[in-house]
């Protein structure tokens, strides 16, 4: 009995700290971006409050929960509420998968380092991904605004499109790991990893990635010159904040999932598991930060053409390559 | 406590495709459809079929209900549109498909009231599932490849037509 | 379904692998509902804290600045929505693709050609929509292909 509550108290721990950690990064990537971009831009960013603008998430947060919860009058009530709240779980929910350490032993048992260690993992990383255009759908579509309405259908079919190059691109990492475990895909890479052994899945996953988190240079759902803001035009307080945070989310759930796909998880020489797993994920946040601050933003035709035209019969040839060569050198009969 | 699981998800299963069928708003009737298709997969995931349930959410909770909220959500939403009037030809089929449902649920009952007959516990694993679909099943995959081909031309094909018949838009 | 038989592993002739242990689901299904719990914790406090103002113009949607014309439904499909079409397709195209590729060393050089099969047939319909110019999304190229249907 003492057993079990020791296990049961250990993986609420676990847990509490997963989403305090993660919600804690979402809420300082804005502060980073906001920060990266002002110096790329030459200015200074927030610095105001706090040390040097450190405290301003804590600022944004009170700020948004205490502003007018705005519900326009023809809107569909209850999932106007709710569409900002789908798109923060949707986001919260992927890292389920995502393992960022080995087992930690403790207390004389084994403490995996993962939510849940799914031998469907990356499936359900991708059934994630593809339910995540709910939220930005129905939240535009419930707002009844024009406004709304074309940046969640632009979001559709953006999102859906590139959802196939991102599938395709996965399917040289199963060929080579031999498996959808996330944990297993990781110890496939513990001597070299994939995104160099298969830097063309690399690319245009990442490329997807970025398409799939609606940022620059694919930011039309939310092109701020033609449709003001998108699907969240009649957003406001915390419910725009949700959206906001589910973005950033959205990164870190990316930036996690790139790093344990391609970049070889928490493997690293010299220090420990944990930090090499963290310090990836910040820099693929940061790369994703550095893109907006140098693309301009694409044209609708040439992100449609350029996801179907160049990234699908890419990523097709791509993993044909692979399977061929793996058999090859494989040996199979 | 599977079988808990079990008859809790086949009850949220059976409840949010009620109200998707009695809903007036199309928009929520898709949603209470992907609920359902939820439920469904999280069951096929306790009988030991995670892949299919993988796809199940992949499938039809992420692309077949998006097409379908795609079309919808540019519908507009007058009255009328609303509340369809039910034709024959609407609950005809539908009131077919009932009875068949309660007689072959009559059948198995009388012919086996204790479910003895159930296909065996068996866990179907990612690779073995994959193995034994193109072992055993591989001329039927080759045979999906010709239908999604079709499928592809002949959605292409009618969507455009449509597109022709209407006169040009003036911008 | 009794509890013992969701231990039941296949150990058959294509690997060992298990059903995750209950306690790994158990951790899922906690990490689900501390996620749902606090956005719903979140929703539900920006209701209640928030300000709540009504006007008659303050309520319409916005438009930038105008009074609002028409529904914002544009009352008829768009044909935006073959995208959507073309998605499940390439999406079961990738169903099984997969499918494939987790155990393709299983399969070898039989299922690798199976596979290929699929995959050209595919890429013939991928040529096909390229063609016809269904994956042209900008004015100019439609109006082009529409006046080459008239002639």
């Amino acid at each position: 009995m003492n057993d079990l509550l020791l296990t049961g108290l250990l993986m609420l721990i676990k847990l509490g700290m997963i989403l305090a950690v993660l919600l804690t990064m979402a809420a300082y990537l804005v502060l980073a971006e906001r920060k990266l971009l002002a110096r790329m831009q030459r200015r200074y960013g927030p610095n105001r409050v706090g040390f040097g603008g450190m405290l301003q998430p804590l600022a944004d947060l009170i700020k948004l929960l205490t502003k007018e919860d705005f519900l326009p009058a023809q809107a569909d009530k209850w999932l106007f509420l709710l569409a900002p709240g789908l798109a923060a779980v949707t986001a919260l929910l992927a890292f389920a998968v995502v393992p960022f350490a080995p087992p930690l032993e403790l207390f004389g048992r084994q403490l995996p380092m993962v939510v849940c260690d799914l031998n469907v993992g990356i499936l359900y990383f991708f059934g994630l991904s593809s339910l995540a255009v709910y939220g930005v759908a129905l939240g535009g579509w419930a707002s009844n605004s024009k406004y709304a309405l074309l940046g969640a259908l632009r979001a559709m079919g953006q999102m859906l499109s590139y959802e196939l190059a991102m599938g395709l691109s996965i399917v040289p990492v199963i060929l080579m790991a031999r498996s959808f475990s996330l944990t297993e895909i990781v110890q496939a890479q513990a001597s070299l990893p994939f995104a160099l052994t298969n830097p063309l899945a690399f690319g245009i996953f990442f490329i997807a990635a970025l398409a799939e988190s609606k940022r620059t240079p694919f930011d039309l759902p939310e092109a701020e010159n033609e449709l003001v803001a998108g699907f969240h035009t009649e957003y406001s307080g915390m419910r725009f904040g949700l959206f906001f945070v589910g973005e950033y989310l959205n990164l870190v759930v990316l930036g996690a999932i790139i790093t344990s796909l391609f970049l070889g998880g928490w493997h690293g020489p010299l220090l420990p598991p944990i930090i090499w797993f963290l310090g990836k994920v910040l820099a693929v946040a940061f790369v994703f930060i550095w893109i907006r601050g140098t693309l301009p933003r694409l044209r609708y035709d040439q992100l449609m053409a350029f996801g179907w035209k160049a990234l699908l019969p890419l990523a097709l040839v791509n993993l044909l390559a692979t399977g061929g060569i793996l058999l090859w050198l494989g040996g199979a009969s | 406590m599977a079988s808990l699981l079990f008859y809790l998800l086949a009850a949220t299963a059976l409840l949010a495709t009620l109200l998707c069928i009695t809903r007036r708003s199309p928009v929520h009737a898709v949603i209470f459809l992907i609920n359902a298709f939820f439920a469904l997969a999280l069951m096929f995931y306790l009988l030991g079929a995670p892949l299919i349930a993988a796809w199940e959410v992949i499938v039809y909770a992420g692309a077949i209900m998006v097409l379908f909220l795609f079309v919808i959500m540019t519908l507009e939403l007058s009255p009328e549109s609303q509340r369809p009037a039910l034709s024959r030809r609407q609950w005809a089929p539908a009131l077919l498909l009932f009875l068949l449902l309660l007689i072959s649920a009559g059948l198995i009952l009388t012919f086996d009231p204790a479910g003895q007959a159930g296909v065996p516990f068996f866990y179907a694993s990612p690779r073995s599932f994959g193995a034994a679909l193109f072992n055993r099943y591989g001329l039927a995959v080759e045979i999906v490849s010709f239908q999604l081909l079709f499928a592809a031309a002949g959605a292409y094909y009618l969507g455009r037509r449509r597109k022709a018949r209407q006169p040009e838009e003036s911008s | 379904m009794p509890l013992e038989a969701l231990s039941i592993s296949t150990a058959g002739a294509f690997g060992s692998e298990l059903m995750p242990p209950a306690e790994s689901l158990l951790s899922l299904g906690l990490y689900v509902a501390m996620a749902v719990g606090l956005i719903a914790f979140l929703l539900i406090a920006c209701r209640l804290i928030g300000q709540k103002t009504h006007s008659k113009f303050k309520d319409q949607p916005y438009e930038s600045g105008i009074d609002p014309t028409g529904p914002a439904q544009p009352g008829r499909p768009v044909p935006f929505y073959l995208v959507a079409i073309f998605f499940i397709v390439f999406d079961v195209e990738v169903v099984f693709i997969s499918t494939w590729a987790v155990a393709y060393d299983l399969l070898g050089w039989s299922g690798f050609l199976q596979i290929l099969f699929f995959i050209v047939i595919l890429f013939l319909g991928l040529v096909y929509l390229w063609a016809e110019g269904a994956l042209d999304w900008s004015p100019s190229r439609q109006r082009h292909s529409a006046t080459k249907e008239g002639r």
